[in-house]
């Protein structure tokens, strides 16, 4: 600590050397919104005038812009919202917030300012995609519930998991490779009912970012990806309420001040009752069947002064399933976060976060006459230290430090007295898990632009217990006992992370970037769309820490004044310590579930190609992906390279918007794609009086190919100061394809001594509506 | 028990999806047409041998494509050899095309067995331990509540030896019938205790059982690789799940080389009931 604050320090004085040469004086401040006080993330703040000289404001809405004395206009913009410019004469710092009113003009094309910035071609960091929450409103819908996740999938190098699946594979990477952060918690299972739905409430979310590739610094932990959602802090000006009632679920969400101007609450809920039709069934099995969700999302934030702000913020939600007294499952995630902004100066922006996330599921079942109950669990304790020096528009950078303790329980089952069964605890698995990190963005000039960064990890197991290692039979060869916090294994990796920007003109421009991460905890999982019984297990002595390192060059350019933007980007990625399953693996309660996996190395590599417009009556995007992943794992397929489950050669997503009138826009999206690779039998056999299936090589199949067209429409019924109310209709699977979400193979009941394959397809022409209100 | 947990886990994964497909999506099933890749037919060889008088046989077919009929082939003309760590060995008789029987060895509870077959031109060897038999102290019947409705369930109880790893199949027989169902399980959560356990069974095609019925249970201890090849080849049936392994693969042999299939060597006991 004291090596990290002598770092520090020597850092500030070599830079404030260099820095006073001129008289420079600095705007910092805030970019809001009007109505409600929300701060904007990522709004451009710029002088007019020049091509270079402006910065965009971070997660907290907040802009510092270090500038020579003298006069100047300032602008400040945001996608969705009307220009703001203010004139300054600049003598001295001056703290100043941008309001900007949200453009409710977009019928017509947008007159586009010459000077206005494109963050296209202009942010040196790229593989991000942008989910503008104002565009997924109009996106068609999955049962009436606008999701973040499902949207996100129609970005191009972004892959479901599967049919109606919140799940995403990220540029070859697996489902669990991907960091997704809710307020900076981690979220270890972002499904609602299976995957069908996330946990993601779009109404309390603010800003969604997804890096694909070339993550900043400050970010790991992770091979593929981070999903940075951020939520909404609630209105400072007014109370509101908002809600939709929708077929499957309603919501609703409570927002006001506190304190006017100072502080705001918000408060959303949502809930399923797809559960309450049950209780209209015929049959008396059905009536006792539940199924539903809810979630909630608080939060709560108070300025203390200009330069303090505290943010409490929080998550609970819980799937619940279960059928009359016989069985029960839930699952869930609660995550709690404490933010505090401090400004040590107007170029110094600081954050501290204390971060709380955990993920259990509970099995209770009194089958065959046992009362058992499973349990199992994954916390984090995150402290969190991010600091921000805004040193001039040439030089920004960001450092700070991370600390997270990792507890999971992997299972316990827990009986009554009088049961014959002993009761189970598999040894909880605790584990450190620190960073520090520090990254410099460099713009020396209007047509070149890097940032570069390092990160450096530990991760450590924790004892107590006793740890195994095993042979390549899977035997225990060896037994090691550890006491509490008695340090096991510790893995050291040095994360170097580097992107450039090479403007080449106002509407070109290339980029290219490298990154490394490693991942520390790893996801076992071994089915096709995922359980939420999937257990998380950390690094040790058997499982060593994933590492991805990722190439990855692109060509931006915009047309038509900025209407139109294009992009493609090629990467390259290079796996290490990549896991796959034994076969015949047995991962669930088993103490020995590292003796089950098998390690190797991997590949993904592809092309994105993403064109999108982005203004006018008319808006959407065409993406398309071709890419491959594969491993290579000594025990499967002979150690040769065969494509990961994940596997798909082309995806091809097309979204439009068309807003007919004020009052009706209309929607449309087709996405097609390849089947994933999969394991089918190539023969089969008899034993033991079974049919059996018999299997040549893993994933050697290919599902079929996928494609889906899904139609909405948004009725804006009314919309005043007031009161806003809105219809929303669409229709999932349009023309009704029968996509394959499994195929199994069975004897024929036409013919037993006949095999057949069957597929099962989940949704054709799922209709749904929702109505949504605001006032 | 550890089987019998995963059983209901699996269960109840699959109970969530089935409602979750029931009520919320229009779901639908069809025959579809998959090219899947002919192969070289591979060996399967199935062998017991137990603590009862013998003969015992083994049996050895072939695997046939996916989409010819469920006839394997048998294999004929190949050298079967049954040995013990005593030093006893024996060449089997082949009695129908495919089956090949002893004429003297009797299996003896502790022994190493091994099994050697050489046939086209390669060479399997299965290599088994006969653990000491557990008897059976009675068989009871419950009535279970099922999503499909009300069933009787047979329990074996019986009682795990203390202080060692056992693994136990188990063969329910139904008027004479011997049922294709698979019920292992194991003593990981249990060892010493008296262990009540149902045999229930995932398949669809089990006989009800009621009322009048003759009941008889097999029960054999087994070793642990035997008890993995049944436990894989359990995991292979999922009945119909549609969330299925994302790596399935063939169930975990005690044979080398390649061969499908188990040898099985293990003491057995057995009781039976009249369902009043």
């Amino acid at each position: 600590m004291k090596k990290i604050r002598l770092f520090l320090i020597a850092i500030f004085c070599i830079l404030s050397i260099s820095s006073s040469a001129q008289i420079k004086y600095t705007i910092s401040g805030y970019v809001k919104d009007i109505k409600t006080g929300e701060e904007l993330i990522g709004a451009t703040v710029f002088v007019k005038d020049s091509k270079t000289i402006g910065t965009s404001t971070n997660a907290y809405g907040f802009f510092s812009l270090t500038i020579p004395e003298g006069n100047y206009i300032i602008i400040a913009q945001y996608i969705g919202y009307e220009v703001k410019s203010t004139q300054f004469s600049l003598k001295q710092n001056t703290k100043y917030n941008f309001i900007l009113t949200e453009n409710v003009t977009q019928l017509d094309e947008v007159v586009i300012n010459a000077e206005k910035k494109d963050d296209n071609i202009t942010k040196n960091l790229m593989g991000i995609e942008k989910i503008n929450m104002q565009e997924i409103k109009n996106i068609p819908v999955f049962f009436g519930e606008k999701d973040i996740l499902k949207t996100i999938q129609l970005m191009p190098g972004v892959k479901s998991a599967g049919e109606g699946n919140s799940g995403f594979y990220i540029r070859g990477g697996n489902a669990d490779q991907n960091l997704i952060l809710l307020d900076e918690a981690t979220v270890y299972n972002a499904s609602h009912l299976l995957g069908f739905f996330s946990v993601f409430n779009a109404d309390a979310i603010k800003d969604v970012t997804l890096y694909k590739g070339g993550q900043p610094a400050e970010f790991g932990g992770r091979l593929s990806s981070v999903l940075d959602i951020r939520t909404k802090d609630g209105s400072d000006k007014k109370f509101g309420i908002e809600g939709g009632i929708g077929l499957i679920s309603s919501r609703l969400k409570i927002e006001g001040p506190i304190v006017n101007d100072k502080g705001s609450f918000t408060i959303n809920a949502r809930r399923s009752y797809a559960d309450l039709f049950l209780k209209f069934a015929k049959d008396s099995a059905m009536k006792q069947r539940k199924l539903y969700f809810y979630d909630f999302n608080a939060k709560l934030n108070y300025r203390i002064n200009d330069n303090n702000r505290v943010f409490l913020s929080g998550y609970f939600g819980k799937d619940v399933l279960g059928f009359g007294t016989q069985m029960g499952v839930d699952w869930g995630n609660i995550t709690g976060t404490f933010r505090w902004n401090h400004l040590f100066s107007e170029k110094i922006f600081s954050n501290t976060s204390i971060i709380f996330s955990n993920y259990d599921y509970n099995i209770n079942t009194i089958l065959a006459g046992t009362d058992g109950e499973i349990i199992s669990r994954i916390q984090d304790y995150n402290f969190k230290q991010d600091f921000q020096y805004f040193l001039s528009t040439k030089h920004k950078f960001k450092f700070g430090f991370n600390s997270i303790y990792h507890k999971i329980i992997p299972g316990a089952i827990t009986t009554k007295s009088d049961s014959s069964i002993s009761e189970l605890n598999l040894k909880h698995k605790q584990a450190l898990d620190n960073a520090i990190y520090l990254s410099h963005e460099y713009n020396p000039s209007g047509i070149i632009g890097f940032i570069y960064g390092i990160r450096l990890t530990s991760f450590s197991t924790l004892g107590p217990g006793d740890f195994y290692s095993y042979n390549s039979l899977g035997e225990t060869i060896d037994t090691t006992s550890y006491n509490n916090g008695e340090f096991v294994k510790t893995y050291f990796t040095l994360e170097p992370r580097f992107a450039a920007n090479f403007i080449l003109n106002e509407k070109n421009s290339v980029k290219v970037s490298y990154g490394r991460n490693t991942q520390n905890l790893h996801l076992l999982s071994n089915s096709t769309s995922g359980n939420p019984t999937d257990l998380w297990i950390p690094s040790s002595s058997n499982v060593k820490p994933e590492i991805s390192d990722q190439v990855s060059m692109g060509y931006f350019r915009n047309f038509k004044n900025n209407v139109y933007e294009f992009s493609t980007e090629v990467y390259y990625k290079h796996l290490q310590n990549q896991i796959d399953y034994k076969d015949g693996a047995e991962l669930r309660f088993n103490e020995n579930a590292e003796s089950q996996l098998l390690f190797g190395t991997g590949r993904a590599y592809g092309i994105e190609f993403f064109l999108k417009k982005k203004s006018g009556r008319f808006t959407g995007w065409i993406g398309y992906t071709y890419a491959k992943t594969e491993k290579k794992i000594g025990g499967i397929n002979n150690g040769e390279y065969y494509p990961a489950k994940q596997d798909r050669t082309h995806d091809i997503s097309i979204v439009g918007i068309y807003e007919f009138s004020k009052k009706w826009t209309i929607s449309a999206t087709w996405v097609y794609y390849t089947g994933n690779a999969i394991t089918f039998p190539s023969g089969k056999y008899e034993v033991a009086g079974q049919l059996v299936n018999y299997y040549t090589e893993r994933n050697g199949y290919r599902m079929p190919d996928y494609h889906r067209l899904d139609l909405g429409v948004t009725w804006q019924k009314k919309k005043t100061e007031k009161f806003e109310s809105s219809w929303n209709f669409s229709l999932y699977n349009a023309y009704g394809r029968e996509n394959a979400y499994s195929i199994t193979f069975q004897e024929d009941p036409n013919d037993p001594a006949k095999t057949q394959a069957v597929q099962t397809t989940l949704f054709r022409w799922v209709p749904s509506i929702s109505y949504n209100f605001k006032f | 028990m550890k089987l019998f947990i995963f059983n209901t886990r699996k269960n109840a994964i699959a109970f969530v999806i089935l409602i979750v497909v029931s009520f919320l999506i229009s779901s639908c099933e069809k025959v579809i047409n998959i090219n899947l890749n002919a192969k070289a037919p591979q060996i399967i060889i199935e062998g017991i041998i137990t603590d009862q008088p013998e003969p015992y046989t083994v049996s050895l077919t072939q695997t046939v494509n996916f989409d010819e009929s469920n006839n394997f082939p048998p294999v004929s003309g190949a050298t079967v050899i049954i040995s013990d760590n005593s030093g006893y060995s024996e060449i089997l008789t082949e009695t129908t095309p495919g089956i090949y029987t002893t004429s003297a060895i009797q299996g003896t509870a502790g022994k190493i067995y091994t099994l050697k077959v050489t046939a086209n031109g390669k060479e399997y060897t299965g290599v088994a331990t006969m653990p000491p038999p557990v008897n059976i102290d009675t068989l009871t019947i419950t009535s279970v509540n099922t999503p499909k409705g009300s069933n009787k369930t047979i329990y074996v109880n019986f009682t795990d030896p203390t202080g060692i790893n056992n693994y136990y199949r188990f063969i329910k027989i139904i008027n004479g019938t011997a049922q294709s169902s698979i019920f292992i399980t194991d003593d990981l959560l249990k060892d010493g205790n008296i262990i009540n356990q149902p045999l229930l069974s995932r398949g669809q095609d089990e006989v009800k059982i009621k009322s009048g019925d003759m009941v008889s249970v097999v029960c054999q201890t087994i070793d642990k690789n035997v008890y993995n090849y049944f436990r894989s080849l359990l995991q292979l049936s999922t009945g119909g799940m549609i969330n299925q392994s994302s790596s399935p693969a063939n169930p975990l042999s005690n044979f080398n080389n390649g061969a499908l299939g188990y040898f099985n060597a293990c003491a057995v006991t057995s009781k039976t009931i009249v369902i009043p």
